[in-house]
């Protein structure tokens, strides 16, 4: 009778650490499968670049400052290795590309091409994708972060040698309001 | 756009109506479970009224009517699952909207989708000036959402994000499949209703009574309880089935607020849209009467504004609990 007893609880608890374990291995799963959300988003801002950076040096071919700067965040990006690298290179590039659109404000023919207002815009969706995608992400590492770090994961996040992840940062520069010009 | 980490437990809404928190996964499982049980509510709903009609018509194709109606059930359910989006999208004038024509919605509806987590629904655009958004389908894999040309022309990009979240929370939470499957179990009750009252009119129950004297009194009693009950069940099923929706609706409607104001970070941009859409005075949306509790504000709003049986709750309730986030 004991031993039907002690068998049924082993089965029972055998039970439940398969549920903990699928659920952690599900939450990590999501987060990482979220940050190729954001990943197609950036690569598809990278594509962009070249078509833009051609049709701004067509007005303001001495800006060059601006343009390296792009495209250095450009290379930093491509080149990066691992989530929290290739999120600093593509704040980097907001950051450029912030500069670039106030440096284009200066030029009035360049604001009324219609190239350059489509790659604007363009633009302008990505980046709205790109802050709904980290949002998720943030949203996914929380869960999986809570799930290994609460009761009862965080007994098996040491054997499943899982460790919190972490947050994406979101740029201060982006919290700012944007830059209106001045141009004289 | 800034993430309030710690804030708010993701999938974990307070419901504005009740003031409880629920998780949305329970949300969901609901939503799934229901869907199903509604199926099934409708099945023996049929094989009841089969029954009952094959008594006061022919007792000896008892068997035959009722095969006929649980075939018709599950068949009508099977049709809900796959086909109540395509009926609701043609019954509202909608067409799909292309990348070119409607960029700003198409881009909106991506970004939001990807906040929220789901794959992208098809886009589609109703040709009306009244400002309003559908979302329908099966499951987030097969959704569709569908705006109003009024709605794109009326608000900012805030407020289009609000409202396009609104409806994406209906489809990320399986809102969807239980009112198609609640608008076909409805729609089969009413059919039904009125086609027995066809028959009445035409007198085909009064067939034993010119025959008297096949039949004895008792019978006859027999009968009289198996047409009222008939009678009862047809006229009761749909007020019944009704009243079960409107309860669900509201509440749905509070709780799709409160994720959508999650999935943007933005209560306010919601809020500003139903404001605008509570002004909205301009001509009307024409829609039949099917599919009319799908939408994100009453199509008829004007016009009954304080009904009893108003399936979603009043506006200025949402805003301004969408204001208190």
């Amino acid at each position: 009778m004991a031993t039907i007893v002690v068998l049924v609880i082993i089965v029972i608890l055998a039970i439940m650490a398969m549920g903990v374990y699928n659920r952690i291995i599900r939450l990590e799963n999501r987060y990482q499968n979220a940050w190729s959300q954001i990943d197609v988003q950036l690569k598809r801002r990278v594509d962009l670049i070249p078509n833009l950076v051609e049709t701004v040096k067509g007005y303001a071919a001495h800006e060059k400052e601006v343009f390296e700067e792009v495209a250095r965040s450009r290379s930093a990006l491509m080149n990066a290795k691992g989530v929290n690298e290739a999120a600093g290179a593509a704040n980097m590039m907001t950051a450029a590309l912030g500069r670039l659109f106030a440096v284009a404000e200066n030029y009035p023919e360049l604001k009324a091409n219609e190239n350059f207002k489509m790659l604007q815009e363009e633009l302008a969706s990505v980046e709205n994708k790109i802050a709904y995608a980290r949002q998720f992400y943030n949203d996914a590492v929380l869960q999986y972060n809570n799930g290994i770090e609460t009761m009862p994961g965080m007994f098996f996040a040491g054997p499943m040698n899982k460790k919190a992840a972490v947050f994406l940062e979101i740029p201060e520069a982006e919290k700012e309001v944007p830059k209106v010009s001045f141009a004289s | 756009m800034s993430v309030p980490q710690g804030a708010a437990l993701p999938n974990v809404i307070t419901d504005g109506a009740t003031g409880r928190r629920i998780s949305l996964l329970d949300w969901q499982a609901s939503n799934r479970r229901m869907s199903w049980l509604l199926g099934l509510i409708m099945a023996a709903l049929l094989a009841a009224i089969a029954y009952l009609l094959a008594q006061v018509t022919n007792p000896a194709s008892a068997g035959v009517f009722v095969s006929v109606a649980g075939v018709l059930g599950v068949g009508q359910t099977v049709a809900a699952y796959w086909f109540s989006d395509q009926l609701a999208l043609g019954a509202s004038g909608a067409r799909p909207a292309t990348k070119d024509e409607h960029r700003y919605l198409v881009d909106v509806t991506e970004a939001v989708a990807i906040g929220a987590g789901v794959p992208t629904p098809r886009i589609y655009v109703i040709d009306s000036p009244a400002p309003n958004a559908f979302a329908t389908g099966r499951d987030p894999q097969h959704a569709s959402i569908a705006v109003t040309r009024g709605l794109i022309d009326m608000l900012d990009r805030q407020e289009l994000e609000g409202v396009v979240a609104h409806e994406m929370s209906h489809v990320k939470n399986y809102d969807i499949r239980f009112m198609s499957m609640l608008a076909a179990t409805i729609g089969v009750i009413v059919i039904l209703r009125d086609l027995v009252l066809r028959w009445f009119q035409f007198g085909a129950f009064g067939g034993p009574r010119r025959s008297r004297g096949s039949r004895d009194r008792s019978g006859n009693r027999g009968q009289g309880i198996m047409i009222v009950l008939l009678i009862v069940l047809l006229v009761l099923g749909p007020i019944l089935a009704t009243i079960l929706r409107l309860a669900v609706s509201r509440r749905r409607e509070f709780l799709a607020d409160a994720t959508g104001a999650y999935i943007t970070r933005n209560p306010e941009g919601l809020a500003s849209a139903l404001e605008k859409l509570a002004a909205y005075q301009g001509e009307g949306l024409e829609v039949s009467e099917g599919v009319r509790h799908l939408f994100i504000v009453n199509p008829l709003a004007r016009h009954n504004a304080m009904h009893l049986l108003a399936t979603h709750p009043p506006i200025e309730e949402r805003i301004d609990r969408l204001r208190r986030m």
